[in-house]
């Protein structure tokens, strides 16, 4: 891993490299470079969102219009899956949708690092939405929120098996929710240098893989905001499942 | 006066063939079956993980090797295939809009 003639891996992108060593109490908590991708993208938003919409104008400047727009697709999405009473959720939602999104942008930008690369990171992400909508659950519906697990109109019979199954499936939801950005995000960075990597070791006929990144590029922006777009969808999803049980 | 109302005529045949144009591009478009794949594999994946961790902390807990294992391995099984029924539901409803 460490010899120089195998620094041109194409997974070498995902390495984490510390760039102060803090240590807390034999826990590592050095700020590395998926920190400061993160603390870029954290200032990103926070820039984009104050500059864009501090004019007010009543005939937007192109910026406002970006920001408003991204303020009204969350707004639609949440009215489409949870309807009226998810207005209460649209900070959530619109927090881990700006995230995922930009946190995926970056990540585009040549040298830079995608942190959403990291299983650990989407994890994080992930049990941050099944806690808090299980929490919510039962803020609003105390131990009734169990009888989510009990499919209605079943015989008495079928309830030990379904059960089970049903907590299971509950139980994998952040599981698939994480697994899904990480596993898209990592296959497509993948990709990408694999194919530079192409480039350099065919010569000449090297401007064929080339293109080929060029259009690649393309489809991982695609992705990139299609995967903070299913994030978003599914978190309104389990909010609604949380709030109307069945 | 005659002009005039020429004019509007025709600004509102132009309106309409754009109108008419917008429609016929917005036919749904076609998921790729790649990330179709991608998607239901997850699901089963996911609830497969989760069932045989519960499997094996059973066994761990009771002293009950293989039979937690294999219990919940089934189950998750289960679990997987009804995510990706709800997966599919979903997708059908949104189809139907």
């Amino acid at each position: 891993m460490s010899s120089s003639g195998e620094k041109h891996s194409p997974l070498e992108q995902f390495e984490i490299v510390p760039y102060f060593h803090i240590d807390s109490k034999g826990i590592d908590i050095s700020f590395t470079n998926s920190s400061l991708a993160m603390t870029i993208t954290v200032a990103i938003i926070t820039l984009f969102l104050t500059f864009s919409v501090n004019t007010r104008s009543i005939v937007p400047s192109r910026l406002q219009l970006l920001s408003e727009l991204s303020y009204n697709f969350i707004v639609q999405l949440l009215k489409d899956t949870v309807g009226k009473e998810g207005r209460k959720y649209f900070p959530f939602v619109f927090t881990i949708f700006m995230f995922v999104l930009i946190g995926n942008m970056v990540g585009m930008i040549p040298y830079s690092f995608t942190f959403t690369s990291h299983i650990i990171v989407t994890f994080a992400l992930a049990a941050i939405v099944f806690i808090g909508v299980t929490v919510l659950g039962f803020l609003k519906h105390g131990l009734r929120f169990f009888s989510f697990f009990v499919i209605p109109g079943l015989p008495w019979y079928m309830l030990p098996l379904l059960i089970p199954i049903e907590v299971i499936s509950y139980l994998s939801r952040p599981i698939s929710l994480s697994v899904r950005l990480f596993a898209n995000m990592l296959a497509g960075h993948t990709l990408l240098k694999v194919f530079a990597g192409f480039v350099v070791s065919l010569g000449l006929a090297g401007f064929l893989p080339l293109a080929f990144i060029v259009a690649l590029t393309g489809l991982e922006i695609l992705i990139a905001f299609l995967q903070a777009y299913v994030f978003a969808i599914l978190t309104c999803l389990y909010i609604n499942d949380a709030l109307h049980l069945h | 006066m005659n002009n005039s109302k020429k004019q509007l005529e025709n600004l509102k045949e132009k309106i309409d063939h754009l109108q008419h144009n917008k429609e016929k591009k917005s036919v749904p478009k076609r998921n790729s079956g790649a990330g179709f794949g991608f998607k239901i594999s997850t699901e089963i994946v996911a609830a497969l993980i989760v069932g045989v961790g519960i499997g094996l902390l059973v066994d761990n807990y009771f002293n009950t090797k293989p039979f937690g294992l294999i219990i919940f391995f089934v189950l998750g099984a289960f679990a997987g295939f009804l995510n990706v029924y709800r997966v599919m539901r979903r997708i059908e409803k949104q189809k139907n809009f």
